[in-house]
């Protein structure tokens, strides 16, 4: 029998893989795995947790259950290509993926996109905040107990897909966020889609508000718990929510404004508590904002180009192929080799859903990615999760774990 | 965007002056360099930092080469970088000196070579196929299965206490 003190020296020279579990009786102490197979850890996340009774006394994350390599398969791919594979990182938030990483190329090739793919790209965004918040909302009403919450989120969300399949024409992965502007134009009639989900969501966020925000139980069970200090947020990396809940009055959209946040005006929704409750908070006013941000845009659409105009760097439009020798030479020049980009290195970044989402990428001048690095804000804020938890109760951790929102996908890459 | 780079006896005074000034790390990473700068060093540990106050980001390349290629490690000063320095080992083989626990954290733990490397081909791996009987008779008496299917049981994790188990 290993002593849960030889157990974590072993761990820490030998790695995590194990799946160790051992009850120490000297010491009273346990150490067990929580997933990676397990419906409140979101997806493929593994706790190792050193418990004392129901008391968590250590939290270590293990993770690396859906690494797919997509940073190395950009570096297979050509520039536009390369937007398929990173789409699929974060998979709750694909349009913001696409959109950092076609950020940090149309800074290499240092091209200025139309105002209207500008306007677009941040519409998109916008709707995606909510369709991943409203996925956040359900599951962490889920986990509290309310299983009603998840019905609920998950028919909002339905709302947000169908639009995205109307304009992308996929529900997830759409790979329309293209370096130059965006694949195709909005579809007709998408004014009315719009509005259609503009004038229904703050109804349908009073209701989320009228079911949780003061029930009793969810109060219980969120308030005071999983409290992560303002200094520990900032020393651990955290942005996003679980940083404005610390009372870290940051957000990338106001502070250090990029494609359309310039044009809209919003609130920053802060909270000081730092405690599940104060998150939860933070995201259902992010919501709200949300939906004004797209309002604001939908209505000052700019007409004019989706896109950049340089035939050498954005396919030409079939209608274009049908008369012009020239379109079609660059529609197969594109498509074979794809063009090249300046030798440089860049970093861009943008306010996902769970934070500050950047994208580091370098070129040797060739027609692919020499590198490609995401930074996701899930794999940086899953370290502030031990800070959270230990100390608390075994059954608070469900509650700090849905409010740290992880998307595996993202965490992994 | 400018990139600073510094040899990497350097950076763990530069951290801790950067620290100092209000600076903090968002992302940090690895970068290969045997296809872009042949001549200089071959690898490079790229960071990226941000000024909340001054709002300002900049870049810094940590240079370092060799076979064992080894950085300081900066979680002192910035406890984010911890996932991050053990992704970049992970993924290239850079040792970062001072980390409290520098293992594998993507690639499972008795994986070999560092996968972004730019020699680290992407089709080098054979697929492990589990080798399985299309139809098996188990004769009366014998659990089925149990240690025919020749399934290494140390690479997908092991089990402690498992000869223990009825």
């Amino acid at each position: 029998m290993t002593t849960t003190e030889e157990l974590l020296t072993d761990i820490e020279a030998n790695g995590h893989g194990a799946f160790v579990e051992t009850f120490d009786e000297q010491a009273g102490r346990m150490v067990i795995n929580m997933g990676p197979v397990h419906p409140s850890t979101h997806g493929v996340l593994r706790l190792m947790l050193v418990i004392d009774g129901e008391t968590v006394d250590e939290c270590l994350p293990v993770i690396g259950y859906l690494h797919t390599g997509i940073e190395k398969e950009c570096e297979d791919n050509n520039w536009r290509g390369a937007v398929t594979a990173v789409t699929r990182m974060d998979y709750l938030a694909n349009f913001y993926n696409e959109q950092v990483y076609s950020m940090a190329v149309e800074e290499l090739l240092d091209i200025e996109i139309p105002p209207r793919a500008r306007y677009i790209r941040t519409l998109l965004a916008e709707m995606n905040r909510l369709s991943s918040h409203l996925v956040w909302w359900g599951t962490q009403g889920l986990d509290m107990g309310a299983m009603s919450a998840m019905f609920y989120g998950f028919r909002e969300r339905e709302l947000f897909l169908d639009f995205f399949e109307m304009v992308t024409g996929l529900r997830m992965n759409h790979g329309f966020i293209i370096p130059g502007g965006v694949w195709e134009d909005l579809p007709l009639g998408w004014e009315r889609a719009v509005k259609n989900i503009t004038d229904q969501m703050p109804r349908r966020i009073d209701e989320y508000e009228n079911l949780l925000t003061n029930n009793p139980i969810f109060l219980e069970r969120t308030r005071g718990i999983g409290v992560l200090s303002a200094d520990d947020a900032r020393s651990l990396g955290a942005t996003g929510p679980i940083a404005r809940a610390t009372g870290i009055d940051w957000d990338l959209r106001r502070d250090m404004p990029y494609e359309a946040y310039g044009d809209v005006s919003f609130e920053v929704p802060i909270a000081t508590e730092g405690d599940v409750y104060a998150r939860y908070r933070v995201r259902v006013a992010e919501m709200r904002q949300s939906v004004k941000i797209v309002e604001q845009l939908a209505k000052n659409m700019p007409k004019g180009d989706f896109r950049h105009q340089d035939p050498k760097l954005v396919h030409p439009s079939r209608r274009e192929m049908a008369h012009s020798m020239e379109a079609v030479i660059h529609h197969f020049k594109l498509s074979t080799q794809g063009y090249t980009v300046p030798p440089g290195a860049t970093y861009a970044a943008v306010e996902s859903p769970r934070g500050e989402l950047g994208a580091f990428v370098v070129s040797d001048g060739g027609t692919s990615p020499y590198r490609c690095h995401v930074r996701d804000p899930s794999f940086v804020n899953l370290q502030s999760l031990s800070r959270m938890v230990e100390g608390g109760l075994l059954a608070d951790l469900v509650a700090s774990i849905a409010s740290t929102d992880p998307i595996m996908g993202g965490v992994d890459r | 965007m400018t990139v600073t780079t510094i040899p990497a006896s350097e950076w763990a005074d530069r951290a801790r002056a950067l620290h100092a000034e209000g600076w903090q790390v968002m992302d940090l990473t690895g970068l290969d360099r045997l296809r872009l700068t042949p001549d200089g060093p071959r690898f490079g540990v790229v960071v990226q930092l941000i000024n909340h106050a001054s709002r300002q980001r900049q870049m810094i390349e940590v240079a370092v080469d060799g076979d064992e290629p080894t950085v300081p490690s900066v979680t002192e000063v910035w406890p984010t970088v911890n996932f991050m320095e053990r992704e970049t080992y992970d993924m290239y083989g850079i040792s970062f000196e001072g980390h409290p626990n520098l293992t594998r954290i993507l690639m499972p733990d008795e994986w070999e070579g560092h996968p972004l490397r730019k020699d680290y081909g992407v089709g080098k791996v054979p697929v492990e196929f589990i080798p399985q009987p299309i139809m098996q008779v188990d004769s009366p008496g014998q659990t089925p299965g149990s240690g025919s299917t020749g399934i290494d049981r140390d690479r997908l994790g092991q089990v402690v206490g498992e000869g223990d188990a009825p």
